[in-house]
């Protein structure tokens, strides 16, 4: 085979299968699964690649395989059901490094297996500050007080009666790509941009509920804060609670995940990820922001006068291109759509362009499937390639006019010790092999 | 440094740029992982002098394809408006759901503190029985001085350092509020056991914390009154509104560089610093399981001199008080209770966290760094220390 990916993945496959000599029937067919959705969770080659390479020939035609040839479990074995076992690697990971203990940390959602612009519920990535609480929603209350003029305490049941409305919208942590100020590091599409997610959301606007509560005059603020162990709070302009914000009890058409803020949660739309507080319990109405741990010592963006910019709430326009990316490498010359995601904290997306020689010529790509505000939206590139080396480049524009920056004129505006807000297009270097690397260019 | 713009690098010139890379002192920058929202090297780094791969022959090699449609492009309507009456300030009440919370409700949630003062109860704490309360309550993650262990958090120090390459963003360089000082240790704080502490013991804390900081004296007092007089050394440092959009990038679509500008500047491949096991090939010695994973280590094994450190270092903040339901350290029954489960099943416990009945116990007391052998030796002390014999 010309291809060396090839060879890899044959000698990988071989130590599978030598592992599994000297095994028990039931113990060897376990672990000839196991290798298999480990192989399959490999970014190393095509998912036909693998199973042609580990299955054994007498599945293939002109043969029938076994499960053609039997029955399969019935119905309800499965009362909820999981993605295939052969979708084992596809996961939330995470950078140990990155943070003192697991409980107060971030994992990334694996942009590179997912298709179309939904999360599923399982993926998205977890961002807590004191772990994942246990809430069970009938000893669970949502209070609404302060500048209001009648005080609230709400059931999961009352709040759930109020109309609803449901929205797919995009949650990304300011902090994305965050890592990446000084230089690249991250070697995954995974930890370069997996701090995001897009769903849909159902439940209640807030602005309902601050009628309900009769804002006064002099309230120009909310507090929203968590029943976790961190009791995580934001100040919230009273603008945006009257805007858009909805306080959401669902996820992609059922109850919302542990993770995501079972049993409420906010939800900012197009705003950093932390002020959608989640395992939500209290909203205060005041007539000045609190200046909480999580809006000074963090999610501020510090300047290179030393300065630092407080209340930065909106994600700006941002994009990257999917695939290829360096877990899911070209396999080849030939013909490919290459895939991205653009998303925008002010509006719809309104272009794409691509760029295959570092930014010194652009094409506009299109945009493909659902386009709405404030959500992923997926764009797309059909391309030849011979072999050539290449440096991949996406470049979003939204409904605002806004283009994505680079990294280049980010720097020379902010420095690079903001952390936050890093929206700058980013570089994927193609090789001559097929292999994806994320690297910088000037 | 010069400035190639030869685009015939092929995977050899990969070679030599990461021989470059090493030559600059990069190859171990995977030793020492850079902190959370960092990069790992200096950003003044000499850039590697490869110059890209595809600038000039890109377009013959990767020409776009022309496209069809499957069906029309639809005009997408969301509707977004729930069910809602005209907006009017004096409909309060309009669905008449849910109960009025009575002040004793909300006092028990309502536990914000403003810059103002708003929201401190009454109490006080002094400095001196802030130290005492910190030694024991903090230290263990947020050092004696406030230098922070591990990866948790630096409390004190770097003042006057945010204008530098390394800014370090503590209580005294970069809060700007000592209300918030107070509230946060009050809600979220020790790491835990949050809302454990009394409400003079968080005045304490707090007021030791600003002593470190340089801000008070040794003999403060810092009371409900004074809180809010308190001048931080950064007040003035943020400001707002939000000033973006601050760049503005021209929608150029052909020439916008010139190709002998482009230079590869960082590869993140040369740091090796990510997982990358589930989509890269693995050595032999990478797939053996995880520490912790199946891996036994004997109890006769394990140093008695390190679990006595290991329990002082990352156990002792739980295990000492029972906080967060861990079994205290000379608590026999409960030792005995979780004993009979057998020694392994313990350490497994203790190496990858465990979430019980009674409470939470993080892996490895929540530091992940420490070593496994040494983790079993802390669970050998502490059945020691509770004179329980294992099955």
């Amino acid at each position: 085979m010309a291809d060396p990916r090839e060879d890899r993945v044959a000698r990988l496959l071989g130590r599978v299968a030598q592992k599994a000599e000297g095994l028990s029937q039931p113990d060897r067919r376990e672990f000839l699964r196991t290798g298999l959705a480990f192989a399959g969770s490999t970014a190393l080659g095509s998912a036909a690649l693998m199973r042609n390479a580990l299955a054994s020939a007498e599945n293939l035609p002109p043969n029938v395989p076994p499960w053609t040839r039997s029955v399969g479990p019935g119905v309800v074995t499965h009362p909820y059901g999981a993605p295939s076992a052969f979708e084992s690697g596809v996961v939330r990971r995470t950078v140990p490094w990155l943070t003192a203990s697991a409980i107060s940390s971030i994992s990334f959602t694996p942009l590179q297996d997912l298709k179309g612009i939904i999360t599923p519920s399982g993926l998205v990535f977890e961002r807590y500050h004191g772990g994942v609480p246990s809430v069970n929603p009938d000893d669970h209350r949502l209070m609404i007080h302060g500048l209001v003029s009648r005080p609230l305490m709400l059931s999961m049941d009352q709040l759930m009666r109020f109309p609803s409305v449901s929205l797919i919208r995009f949650i990304e942590c300011p902090a994305n790509g965050g890592m990446e100020w000084r230089g690249a590091q991250m070697e995954a599409l995974q930890f370069t941009h997996g701090m995001l997610s897009c769903c849909e959301w159902t439940g209640v606007p807030l602005s309902v509920l601050l009628e309900e509560a009769g804002v006064k005059p002099e309230g120009r603020w909310v507090l929203a804060e968590g029943a976790d162990g961190s009791a995580m709070t934001r100040s919230i302009p009273m603008e945006k609670a009257l805007d858009d914000t909805i306080v959401a009890y669902a996820q992609n058409g059922e109850m919302l995940r542990p993770e995501q803020g079972y049993p409420v949660r906010l939800l900012n739309p197009g705003w950093e990820g932390n002020t959608s507080v989640k395992w939500l319990r209290r909203l205060e109405v005041g007539d000045q922001p609190w200046h909480q741990r999580e809006e000074t010592s963090k999610y501020t963006d510090l300047m290179t006068d030393g300065t630092a910019r407080q209340f930065t709430y909106v994600q700006e326009t941002n994009s990257v291109i999917t695939s290829p990316c360096p877990e899911k490498p070209l396999m080849g010359q030939g013909r490919y759509e290459l895939e991205g995601l653009a998303w925008s904290g002010r509006g719809r997306i309104r272009r794409v362009d691509v760029s295959l020689d570092g930014g010194i010529n652009w094409q506009e790509a299109r945009l493909k499937g659902l386009v709405l505000p404030k959500a992923l939206t997926r764009f797309s590139l059909p391309l030849d390639w011979n072999g050539t080396p290449a440096l991949l480049q996406s470049r979003a524009v939204d409904e605002t006019g806004y283009v994505q920056p680079t990294l280049t004129q980010l720097r020379g505006v902010r420095g690079t010790e903001s952390i936050y807000h890093k929206n700058a297009i980013h570089t994927w270097r193609l090789a001559e092999s097929g292999d994806v690397t994320n690297v910088q260019i000037e | 440094m010069s400035r190639s713009s030869k685009s015939g690098h092929r995977p050899g010139g990969v070679i030599g740029r990461l021989a470059a890379l090493a030559a600059l002192g990069f190859a171990c920058a995977g030793c020492s992982p850079p902190d959370p929202g960092q990069a790992a090297a200096p950003a003044d780094a000499a850039p590697s002098e490869t110059a890209p791969p595809a600038a000039e022959s890109a377009e013959p090699g990767l020409a776009s394809l022309a496209t069809g449609h499957f069906g029309p492009d639809l005009e997408v309507v969301e509707i977004s408006h729930a069910f809602r009456p005209e907006p009017d300030p004096d409909r309060a009440g309009f669905f008449g759901y849910g109960a009025t919370p009575t002040e004793d409700e909300i006092a028990g949630w309502d536990i914000d503190v403003r810059p103002d003062g708003q929201g401190l109860p009454p109490g006080s704490g002094s400095v001196e029985d802030g130290e005492m309360l910190y030694e024991a309550k903090c230290a263990e993650c947020h050092g004696s001085f406030g230098e922070g262990q591990g990866r948790w958090p630096v409390l004190a120090g770097g003042q006057d350092s945010l204008t530098h390459d390394r800014p370090e963003k503590t209580v005294g360089s970069y809060w700007p509020y000592a209300s918030t000082l107070w509230d946060y240790i009050h809600r979220a704080m020790p790491f835990y056991a949050p809302q454990s502490l009394a409400d003079d013991e968080v005045y304490a804390i707090a007021a030791y914390i600003l002593y470190l900081n340089d801000i008070v004296d040794d003999e403060f007092v810092l009371t409900r009154d004074n809180l809010a007089t308190i001048e931080m050394p950064n007040a003035g440092g943020f400001f707002g509104p939000d000033p973006r959009p601050d760049v503005e990038n021209p929608l150029c679509m052909e020439n916008c560089k010139d190709p002998a500008d482009i230079r590869i500047t960082w590869d993140s491949s040369s740091l090796g610093v990510t997982p990358t096991e589930h989509f890269k090939e693995m050595d032999e010695a990478a797939s053996a399981p995880a520490a912790g994973e199946g891996v036994v280590i004997a109890m006769s094994d394990v140093d008695p001199e390190a679990g006595a450190r290991v329990y002082a270092q990352a156990c002792q903040a739980c295990h000492a008080a029972g906080l967060a339901g861990a079994p205290r350290a000379d608590d026999d029954a409960e030792w005995g209770r979780r004993a009979e489960q057998g020694w392994p099943t313990l350490v497994g416990h203790a190496l990858n966290g465990f979430q019980g009945d009674a409470g939470y116990m993080p892996a490895k007391g929540g530091q992940a760094q420490l070593d496994d052998r040494d983790v079993a030796a802390a669970v050998a002390h502490m059945l020691r220390s509770a004179g329980v014999e294992l099955p």
